[in-house]
């Protein structure tokens, strides 16, 4: 039984560098957000095969929504497109 | 491993990237992932494994949560990181949209050549 | 046909999962299967008194015990860096009071199946937040989660409404300051109330009841977590109702200031 924990761990931070990846090398910001946000989800998956509720719950509440709601009010009234 | 990656992808994103809102992003996964390796640091390898919580109030059963529960400590630290991560990256998401409306423009490079315009690097 | 990021992307895949099982085979780093001793002190003394521990938190949940009561302080700086960094922003965003009445956007909103499912849900976070808030003592959770949780519901209607329905039902900028700052202060009275009346600072368990009419509210725990919760909640809502004033206000002062200049 230990051994299924483990594999959800292994594909949650599989998950977790992918979107981490596709989120800083990506030229369309609001596409970058949507990508932090997955990430964001992943890493709570991670919180709670670790055992951990409390930081589960403070995390994704920030993450997800206020992270999100920031930056793309920021990237509304600055230019959307990254420059080469 | 995975965390050894992130880390370091976050690093060369906030170095090499010249756009100043990628580099705010970039900030806060780096943020995330240092919190990660603090509460992995608690977790104990054993297989009925339950959260610091009391399920029962029962005294005849406090033993038996000792040898299951987790570490309680790091967690309780890494509440206040994320709290105190969350206060900077507001200011600098607030100084960013300061900075467009003095110099019109997000982009680093520009930035210094406006400031200083007699320099060539 | 694969792009370069995909390329790189599955390089690195490929040596994770090979370091990792290299690692896994020489059994360089294994797991501790035991707690640290300062943490097994926690655990043991959170709620029982046994042993010759004559004082305890009261609580059953480790982490609030933690959090309010054998390290109280540091929580009750992190709240005060967070009002310090909202007051920055807010003063980034300030406005008078005669340019902000004279631009009113007719702004119709999203279309009448956002609007209904907006109503819906804006309640039930309201509710779910204050129950995750208030049962920080017995269940995970706390004042900060939320608090946090409880700030959606204003940005949710921000977005499938406007500004200005938020304005008109009474939740002015002004409210949300006001609520906070008072939150804010009430925390620190709790803080020194038993200081005045011989015990330390921020004590718990003597001082201030553990159960009132046969429900467990842990002391000061509960009173640490409504207050906290109202205050991050309110501080979130006045950044959000700033933030989304129309650029143009900012922009126009800044020309005019520039050309008084020049």
């Amino acid at each position: 039984m230990i051994i299924l924990h483990l594999i959800m761990l292994l594909v949650s931070s599989i998950l977790g560098l992918f979107f981490a990846y596709m989120a800083i090398t990506e030229k369309d910001l609001l596409k970058a957000i949507g990508f932090s946000a997955g990430q964001s989800v992943a890493y709570s998956l991670i919180f709670y095969i670790l055992m951990a509720p409390d930081v589960l719950l403070a995390y994704i509440a920030v993450s997800v929504g206020v992270y999100t709601a920031l930056l793309v009010f920021t990237v509304s009234k600055t230019t959307r497109y990254e420059e080469d | 491993m995975n965390i050894t990656m992130v880390l370091i992808l976050s690093i060369y994103g906030i170095v090499r990237k010249p756009n100043l809102v990628k580099k705010l992003i970039a900030l806060t996964i780096l943020g995330d992932t240092a919190n990660m390796f603090v509460i992995f640091i608690g977790y104990r390898l054993i297989y009925p494994v339950i959260p610091p919580v009391l399920p029962i109030i029962d005294q005849n059963r406090l033993i038996e949560f000792l040898e299951q529960a987790v570490d309680p400590l790091p967690q309780a630290l890494v509440l206040t990181a994320v709290v105190i991560g969350l206060a900077v990256n507001c200011l600098i998401a607030f100084a960013i949209i300061q900075m467009y409306r003095l110099y019109g423009t997000v982009d680093v490079r520009k930035i210094f050549e406006k400031v200083f315009p007699e320099e060539r690097v | 046909m694969i792009s370069l990021r995909i390329l790189v992307f599955l390089i690195m895949f490929s040596s994770i999962i090979f370091s990792s099982i290299i690692l896994t085979i020489l059994d360089i780093f294994p797991p501790q299967k035991d707690v640290r001793p300062l943490g097994k002190y926690y655990l043991n003394y959170s709620y029982f008194e046994h042993g010759n521990i004559t004082r305890t938190a009261k609580s059953p949940e480790a982490v609030t015990a933690i959090v309010w009561d054998y390290r109280g302080l540091d929580t009750l700086f992190e709240t005060t860096v967070f009002f310090l960094a909202v007051m920055g922003g807010l003063t980034l965003f300030r406005v008078e009071k005669a340019d902000l009445s004279k631009t009113r956007i007719k702004y119709i909103g999203m279309t009448m199946i956002v609007k209904q499912a907006t109503k819906i849900l804006a309640v039930l976070i309201i509710a779910v937040s204050a129950s995750i808030a208030l049962h920080g003592h017995l269940t995970p959770g706390g004042g900060f989660q939320g608090g946090t949780a409880l700030a959606i519901a204003p940005l949710l209607v921000l977005a499938a409404y406007s500004k200005y329905i938020l304005e008109e039902h009474g939740l002015t900028y002004l409210k949300a300051i006001l609520i906070r700052s008072i939150s804010l202060s009430m925390i620190w009275i709790v803080v020194l109330m038993p200081a005045l009346n011989g015990y330390n600072l921020m004590q718990n368990q003597p001082f201030y009841p553990g159960e009132i009419f046969n429900q467990l509210i842990s002391g000061s725990l509960f009173f640490y977590n409504l207050l906290e919760y109202l205050a991050i909640g309110m501080g979130f809502t006045a950044v959000f109702l700033y933030l989304s004033i129309p650029e143009k206000i900012y922009l126009e002062e800044l020309r005019s200031i520039e050309s008084e200049k020049g």
